[in-house]
């Protein structure tokens, strides 16, 4: 366990040093917010109600999905591919320390990091705008949340590890191509862009197949209530499901890998 | 029981041909062509506790895949290998606390931060306790000399400097089997000098068994007693350095410094004339024929000094690479 607190922390280290990147990765995420918030503003302007939301809701949810954005979005597995096609994977693999949570430390960083820049960006920005949000009261649908937000944290990981261990066999999974892929299916299928109950409900329905809508929808759905006991029983299970399928792959595809892992790079 | 002992070893690697420019490309789309490599083919030697053995060969020779197999990276396609009593590839934490590779072309030091950091890392990698650590990273900084530089950047290091840092890294938790891939590469004389000083005072020091490659015969020359070569995956020679000149070069050289002018064309019998450079010239020998042939010199020629020498070893290696590969093309 203390070499994973180590990683952590010299992870945490090199956040410091490249400080300007990381200020334009924040600058980047606040932009986004306010684009998507003064969007809904101005769609709020005529009505009430839209797509049954109502104001607050739909503020609330914005600045949730900015706030998940840095909890369960934020990785830094992207590069696994990198590390895989150049050979430096060679150095864990020589080392008795398991590259899964190796990766899994590193992302804990990351998410501590942008958390803490979150938290004093957002105080400026509700003491700024003044929305009106939603406060949760109900205790258990505030745990609920969290809960799902847990278990989102685990499964965004397996997803992202998954597609860097896919260079075993496709040395380009290093970025290019598969990674923006990913990133525009996530942001799109997990509710980053807008809630995803506004769908025509076939489609929505086949999204609430698939693991990326628990990881922003989902949980903002039970923080505002929208949901029913069933429902959000029923949003557990599903994730547990892909939680543990996604488990079972990166077991499966890692010692696969080994096997065509040439350790190239000399 | 050796420490390492390997049997016929072989690594195929598959890799796909690609006919030359854009239309072999856009064929190589749809139909991929593939080819073995045979980057070990088969290969079978044993090292006991405590040697230093030099594993030399061209580029490609299979050097590194084989240090690869040895230390757990890659699956051998065909083959045993026991390293400490462990089967590599099965990576078991006992085995991995053991052993270290340190490659010349690759860094396990975090780029942007000090060295220090990586060493604290490491430690709690192998689980090193406080005082052990210590000890062992005051020792080696000491024989290293490089007390002043732990708290810089690594990357704002010098190649030397970073060179011996991973060195460190890769020794904090004083493995019992150490293979190092070219840990000379890229270092000017100086700093080639003291790695070597280093590696072979630890070896003397800690007991470890190493097994080092490299490019520059130095190396091999002033720290290995036992020399494996190997060439196309094979090895053609693996005993003690000294038997290299006896069972490779059937010549010795006979080095001559004339005193006045004489007909040059009289050298042609005493052997095969290497350089003529009046008054100096060097005469190939074959080794049995050195002491008569010296004397023939000596009778008939105005010599003014003479030596009988050994081919350099450097010459020697770079027939049997030469060599090697003329037959097996």
């Amino acid at each position: 366990m203390k070499k994973y607190i180590q990683v952590l922390k010299a992870t945490l280290q090199e956040y410091f040093i490249y400080r300007l990147n990381f200020v334009m990765w924040r600058v980047r995420s606040v932009i986004q917010l306010l684009l998507l918030y003064f969007l809904w503003l101005v769609i709020f302007q005529k009505n009430q109600v839209v797509f049954g939301y109502d104001k607050s809701q739909i503020l609330t949810y914005v600045l949730g999905v900015w706030a998940l954005r840095a909890l369960v979005l934020s990785t830094r597995t992207a590069e696994v591919g990198g590390e895989i096609s150049r050979g430096d994977l060679s150095l864990y693999l020589l080392r008795p320390i398991s590259y899964v949570k190796y990766w899994f430390s590193r992302d804990l960083a990351d998410k501590i990091f942008n958390i803490g820049f979150f938290i004093v960006e957002a105080v400026i920005l509700v003491f700024l705008l003044k929305p009106p949000l939603v406060f949760q009261t109900n205790l258990l649908l505030i745990f609920c949340t969290l809960f799902s937000i847990f278990i989102g944290i685990f499964l965004l990981f397996n997803i992202s590890f998954l597609l860097g261990l896919s260079t075993f066999w496709a040395p380009e999974g290093e970025w290019g191509g598969p990674r923006f892929l990913f990133n525009i299916i996530l942001d799109f299928f997990s509710g980053g862009l807008f809630p995803l109950d506004i769908l025509p409900l076939l489609l929505f329905r086949f999204l609430q197949i698939l693991p990326f809508p628990y990881l922003l929808f989902f949980p903002l759905n039970i923080y505002l209530g929208r949901l029913n006991t069933l429902q959000i029983f029923q949003g557990y299970l599903i994730m547990t499901f892909w939680l543990i399928v996604s488990t079972w792959l990166i077991k499966i595809v890692w010692q696969k890998g080994l096997r065509v892992y040439s350790a190239v790079g000399r | 029981m050796p420490t390492i002992s390997v049997s016929r070893l072989k690594k195929y690697y598959q890799v796909h041909e690609k006919e030359p420019g854009v239309l072999g490309s856009i064929k190589s789309l749809f139909k991929r062509k593939y080819k073995d490599i045979k980057a070990v083919d088969g290969i079978s030697f044993e090292i006991e506790e405590g040697e230093l053995v030099g594993f030399i060969g061209p580029n490609g020779a299979g050097k590194t895949t084989t240090l690869k197999c040895l230390s757990g990276l890659l699956y051998p396609t065909l083959g045993e290998i026991s390293v400490l009593g462990f089967t590599p590839w099965d990576r078991k934490t006992e085995f991995l606390k053991q052993i270290a590779l340190v490659m010349g072309q690759k860094n396990q030091l975090w780029w942007d931060l000090p060295p220090m950091e990586t060493f604290a890392l490491n430690k709690e990698i192998y689980e090193i306790s406080q005082k052990q650590f210590e000890e062992t990273l005051d020792e080696l900084v000491k024989l290293l000399e490089v007390r002043d530089i732990l708290k810089i950047q690594v990357r704002k290091l010098s190649l030397g400097q970073r060179m011996k840092c991973e060195l460190i890294a890769a020794l904090l938790h004083s493995p019992k089997v150490l293979f190092l891939d070219e840990p000379t590469i890229g270092l000017d004389v100086v700093m080639q000098k003291k790695m070597r000083d280093f590696i072979k005072e630890y070896n003397r020091q800690k007991k470890s068994t190493i097994l080092l490659t490299s490019h520059y015969m130095g190396d091999v020359k002033e720290l290995c007693q036992r020399v494996i070569i190997i060439d196309r995956g094979k090895i053609i020679f693996d005993g003690r350095l000294s038997e290299i000149v006896e069972k490779f070069a059937p010549q010795k050289i006979l080095s001559v410094v004339f005193s006045k002018e004489f007909d040059l064309k009289k050298l042609d019998e005493i052997g095969e004339v290497k350089e003529l450079d009046f008054p100096k010239a060097q005469i190939l020998v074959s080794r049995g024929a050195s002491n008569s042939a010296a004397a023939e010199l000596l009778h008939h020629f105005p010599v003014a000094d003479l030596n009988i020498e050994e081919i350099p070893i450097e010459d020697i290696i770079r027939q049997i690479f030469t060599g090697a590969q003329i037959k097996s093309e």
